[in-house]
């Protein structure tokens, strides 16, 4: 027998969309749900292993070859710049990265550099430049929407899910910066080096997938 | 001022023992085959002008280049590639050479690598420049060379392993092709190769389908999908129907099936999504795999326009093998110890002479000798280095020891 496919999966909520995924494609993830404080478990039937970790992990495990694939969301990806294969945008964990400040906030005004607050200075950094404008950029561990609040930033690019954390800091969506959903990647040796086993499982995603965005 | 005297640059190392011993491994297995096949070594500068990788076509992104300023201000850089500087040798101090030129290389490059990703900024390297042919058998060649470095990985070990390897082949000609009929901005274009790189199926699809359903399109959506083996040619033939790709690829696949029959047991694949940034290549691109090693370890290909960039126009192929790869991945099976002395001799104050003209002699039959630095306690010394054999020198006598454990 080969040693199993190891799949990395960014622990919470991806972690369980994902999982619900693979067993409405038929794998067996009780080992997953009966985790405990393991981090690698075994899919017996499919020869396969999961592997939990923190988002950006899952990247480094991937892009290394530690893991075969990996189930990662776009932002993590558009932050980390990996080199690997990004085969299927699996559909769930939508979101946006979207630029926001105080409500009604003239952000575009002025000859003035602005400053931005963000956990994602590279996102913040590839969009601002696209634009051709300077801006400082502020990187911020907890909650963003704070800093403008405070005054040390015109303005935030962060993750938006529905806006409301936003709305109830009195901030306001100026631009959107890119939509984020979860991806799933491929190590680029791993899917030349297995690539029957890699594609048979990618195939059953993308279907499962398609059938799901068809539906809704 | 905070002091940096103790540790070296993020992205370097000191090799030691062990590891010094594995990348010295691999250097004399690739020497040994390039040599046989008739390549000469050339040894580049560590340091070249910024202009040299600077060409037209800008191959190195900045941020990645070590840069210096030499004595009058000018950009130097620290070798970030071997290739280019050796095309510069060729184009100008070999420019009357007979063709073709074989030339092979052992030394490190230096490319910054992103910070905290455990990434190499210096990388051993070994290659091969094939100048002066576009020959099919040129590529043959190269491509065997490959073949030959991959086949012999843990070989060279007391027992010897077997570790799976894959060759790659890739011809970016189909690529440009392609691309050069896509009516699109120069920046659009880029974002469609990062997408076919990244095999970024949906995202090329989003790009491509704001460029309207045409051929072209339909073509590029399915080229970062045509990898595999030998199938990849029915298929890519069903997508491209187009004369000028049709005759690319049966030439890659005439050559595939060449690779193929060099060597039985080889795994080689073939994959048309080859599309590096960073590339200097115009038709084949070729790539190693070794198992459990997360990227290539191995890569090369036909540079045909990269000598006339330095002003003399020949075609040219080469590959080059990332060192420090293989030797990570013969060191997870094997360690290798240095080998004792054979002869370890003592010698009393004054007659020092006498012995070094003793070792020398032992050195010459061949054996390994070491000089005892604190006599007393000789014995000790050579039981703990595993040193069979003590020489006693005293005025002209000669007393040998067997040391037992």
């Amino acid at each position: 027998m080969n040693k199993p496919l190891r799949i990395a999966l960014t622990k919470g909520r991806l972690e369980k969309d994902t999982v619900a995924l693979l067993e409405s494609i038929g794998y067996d993830c009780t080992a997953v749900h009966e985790k405990g404080r393991r981090l690698i478990l075994p899919i017996p039937d499919g020869n396969m292993e999961v592997v939990l970790a923190k988002a950006a992990d899952v990247i480094t495990y991937v892009e290394h070859g530690v893991c075969d694939m990996g189930v990662v969301g776009k932002d993590t990806l558009m932050e980390m710049n990996g080199k690997l294969f990004e085969l299927v945008n699996l559909g769930f964990g939508k979101c946006k990265f979207a630029l926001a400040t105080k409500k009604d906030y003239p952000f575009y005004d002025g000859f003035g550099v602005k400053t931005i607050a963000t956990k994602y200075p590279n996102v913040t950094r590839a969009f601002f430049e696209n634009k051709g404008m300077d801006v400082d950029i502020v990187k911020i561990e907890g909650s963003v929407e704070l800093a403008p609040l405070l005054g040390l930033a015109d303005g935030i690019v962060d993750i938006v899910e529905t806006g409301t954390t936003l709305k109830e800091n009195g901030l306001a969506v100026v631009e959107d910066v890119a939509r984020i959903s979860a991806r799933l990647i491929v190590n680029t040796v791993s899917l030349k080096l297995r690539q029957q086993e890699i594609e048979n499982l990618v195939r059953k995603v993308e279907e499962k997938v398609n059938d799901q965005t068809n539906h809704m | 001022m905070r002091r940096y005297d103790l540790i070296t640059p993020e992205g370097t190392r000191d090799f030691l023992y062990e590891e010094c011993a594995l990348k010295r491994m691999v250097e004399t297995r690739t020497r040994q085959i390039f040599k046989s096949m008739g390549y000469t070594r050339v040894i580049t500068p560590g340091l070249e002008f910024l202009d040299v990788f600077n060409l037209n076509s800008r191959y190195f992104p900045q941020e990645e280049l070590c840069k210096l300023t030499d004595n009058k201000g000018r950009l130097i850089v620290v070798r970030p590639d071997s290739t280019m500087p050796i095309a510069r040798v060729v184009a100008t101090r070999m420019k009357d050479a007979a063709l073709p030129l074989r030339l092979y290389y052992t030394q490190p490059v230096w490319n910054f690598a992103p910070s905290l990703k455990g990434k190499s900024t210096e990388v051993n390297q070994t290659g091969i420049e094939l100048i002066g042919s576009s020959a099919r058998m040129a590529d043959v060649e190269v491509i065997s060379a490959a073949l030959s470095v991959l086949s012999t990985v843990g070989k060279d070990v007391p027992k010897p392993f077997p570790v799976q390897y894959s060759l790659e082949l890739g011809d970016v000609r189909i690529f440009r092709e392609l691309m050069h009929r896509l009516s699109a901005t120069p920046s659009l274009k880029e974002e469609i190769r990062s997408l076919i790189e990244a095999k970024n199926y949906p995202a090329l699809n989003d790009v491509l389908d704001q460029l309207g359903n045409n051929p072209i399109t339909s073509s590029l959506r399915r080229l970062p999908t045509l990898f595999g083996g030998e199938e990849v040619f029915d298929r890519a033939a069903e997508v491209f129907r187009d004369e000028r790709i049709q005759k690319i690829l049966d030439s890659m696949k005439e050559l595939y099936r060449t690779v193929c029959s060099i060597r039985k047991d080889a795994n080689v694949i073939v994959d048309l999504g080859l599309v590096n940034k960073t590339d200097y290549y115009t038709g084949l691109v070729i790539k190693g795999y070794l198992e459990g090693y997360g990227e290539e370890v191995i890569s090369g290909g036909r540079y045909d326009m990269l000598l006339s960039e330095f002003g003399y126009d020949v075609p040219a192929v080469g590959m080059a093998v990332n060192v420090d790869a293989v030797a990570a991945v013969i060191g997870r099976k094997y360690t290798p110890h240095p080998a004792p002395a054979d002869v370890l001799i003592v010698t009393e104050e004054g007659c020092e002479a006498l012995a070094v003209q003793k070792a020398e002699e032992l050195r010459e039959q061949g054996l390994c000798v070491e000089h005892a630095l604190r006599p007393e306690d000789a014995e000790d010394y050579a039981r703990s280095r595993n040193i069979p054999k003590v020489l006693l020198i005293s005025g002209t006598q000669t007393k040998e020891v067997d040391i037992h454990e």
